[in-house]
């Protein structure tokens, strides 16, 4: 018998931790977050039936900045990550590393151009 | 192990449209797919604080009121839902909690994270806009 | 007892003279307490000697006899003939393994991945047995119990796409059974196991179908091993991030 070798995958391990948190936060923040944008801003509905709209939830307070970091940046790891490895699923295995490295990328992209806006408004002050 | 395959080997492969053969991994594709709709309404969101960015308040707030993305936004909105129901049901699924001698069901964590979702999103809804 | 006919259509394949499986049908008379195996056994005796499949126990116990019945991977000791009463059975070798002949899989991938694991308990210091046995509390019995009802049946292995998309998973009923190790009190080898586990084939491909779950007859979740195994997983990861050395 060959002998045996193997490499716990830790890197792997800690992003699928994330994935897990990620699909935590798509389950219990996001559809609130679309509810406020796509159903109470544009029909007017409660809580943007009186003078507040979206906006406010960006850039009110540091809060609600938070929550839209923590939402946007979870779900879109969480949606991006399980939607490259459905496609593995239905006849793009060989093209997996392919895969896996542009998931991540958009991953990468995304989150660092979120952060980019968040902190700038944060710091010129329109995040009060 | 000695190999002693004299024969062709037959192996029934996998087609690509192997989540139709029975309900459960049709129901088990459709949970997955509905992770792209939640990847693109996070996309479509980041792409909006770009306009607003790079442009005015007011462009963001124009491109939430596209009817396009309203409707995109509804249809995500139903499989973000979807995708929710089903991470409470696994979630019941892979960490039972023991009560006495039972172990809780899958539709009772289902149910008990459904009824906490609404609480959660009442409460972001008063403390991000209402307060 | 009232007899009734059924219809069961078997895939055949002899390797030696056919280039592909085909199927053959055969009407087979029942009783109300017959079951799919007891019909191949039938065919076997009266009607088609060559028909070739494994079966032992006839009870559940074995493992031996699972092949998929009208799509289905399920054990034929199992499965009642009356169930499928004025349908034609359709029995075909278990899904994802290479066929050896007619229901006949080869195993041997399984079986490697059965030792691979090392399904015995591991002590960093063997105690001689007039020592005593290593004792363990109802309640640590508990945790793992349910995984080592596990039969060897590999009907979760031909339940699971993701095992048919890409072999080199470890698969449910290997990974339960490393994770029963894992839970059993008295076993010390969680440095030896966790890195068979932990690899990229080990737990990490499992996405969480279900269907093995769905399938097994003895009632173990190996959803649910797969499942705890990744969360080990990630919390020795982050464990050994925040404290590189020790720590796990």
């Amino acid at each position: 018998m060959k002998a045996e070798t193997h490499k716990v995958a830790r890197l792997h391990a800690m992003l699928w931790g994330i994935f897990s948190l990620g699909g935590m936060i798509a389950a219990f923040l996001l559809p609130v977050l679309i509810y406020m944008t796509a159903i109470a801003y544009p029909y007017s509905l409660w809580p943007f039936n009186g003078a507040r709209d979206p906006s406010f939830l960006v850039t009110g307070h540091l809060l609600g900045a938070l929550f839209i970091f923590v939402t946007i940046a979870g779900s879109l790891y969480h949606g991006i990550f399980r939607f490259q490895s459905a496609l593995t699923e239905v006849g793009l295995l060989k093209y997996r590393r392919a895969l896996e490295a542009v998931g991540y990328f958009i991953i990468f992209v995304g989150i660092i151009v979120l952060a980019y806006y968040l902190v700038t408004w944060y710091l010129n002050g329109t995040i009060t | 192990m000695e190999d002693n395959k004299r024969y062709p080997e037959l192996r029934r492969r996998l087609s690509p449209g192997w989540w139709t053969a029975n309900r459960h991994y049709t129901m088990y594709m459709v949970r997955e797919w509905t992770s792209l709709f939640v990847a693109l309404y996070s996309l479509i969101f980041i792409y909006g604080l770009s306009l607003w960015a790079m442009g005015s308040r007011a462009d963001f707030l124009n491109f939430l009121k596209n009817p396009a993305i309203v409707g995109f936004s509804l249809i995500a909105l139903v499989f973000t839902m979807y995708h929710a129901a089903t991470w409470f049901y696994l979630l019941g699924a892979v960490a039972p909690v023991k009560i006495g001698r039972s172990r809780t069901k899958p539709w009772q964590a289902l149910v008990l994270n459904l009824i906490l979702l609404v609480i959660i999103s009442y409460l972001a809804i008063w403390l991000l806009v209402l307060r | 007892m009232s007899q009734d006919i059924a219809t069961i259509r078997v895939t055949r394949y002899r390797p030696e003279k056919d280039a592909k499986p085909f199927f053959q049908e055969y009407k087979v008379p029942y009783r109300h307490d017959m079951v799919v195996l007891d019909a191949l056994n039938y065919i076997k005796a009266e009607i088609d000697g060559s028909l070739t499949y494994r079966w032992s126990c006839r009870m559940g116990v074995c493992g031996s006899c699972g092949a998929n019945i009208d799509g289905e991977p399920k054990l034929t000791c199992a499965s009642f003939l009356h169930e499928f009463k004025g349908r034609t059975i359709t029995v075909e070798p278990m899904t994802h393994f290479p066929v050896i002949k007619d229901l006949v899989v080869d195993m041997q991938d399984f079986m490697e991945k059965l030792v691979k694991i090392k399904p015995w308990i591991i002590r960093e210091k063997e105690t001689p047995p007039e020592q005593g046995e290593y004792k363990q509390s109802a309640k640590e019995l508990e945790r793992y119990s349910q995984f080592s009802s596990c039969i060897n049946c590999m009907l979760c292995y031909a339940a699971c796409p993701i095992y048919g998309l890409n072999e080199k998973f470890l698969g449910p009923a290997a990974t339960a059974l490393a994770y029963r190790y894992i839970e059993d009190s008295r076993d010390q080898g969680k440095e030896v196991r966790f890195p068979i586990v932990h690899e990229m084939e080990g737990a990490w491909e499992c996405t969480l179908v279900g269907e093995c779950s769905v399938v097994c007859p003895k009632g173990v979740d190996p959803m649910l091993a797969i499942q705890k195994t990744k969360i080990l997983g990630a919390t020795n990861a982050i464990k050994s991030l925040l404290m590189p050395r020790g720590g796990r």
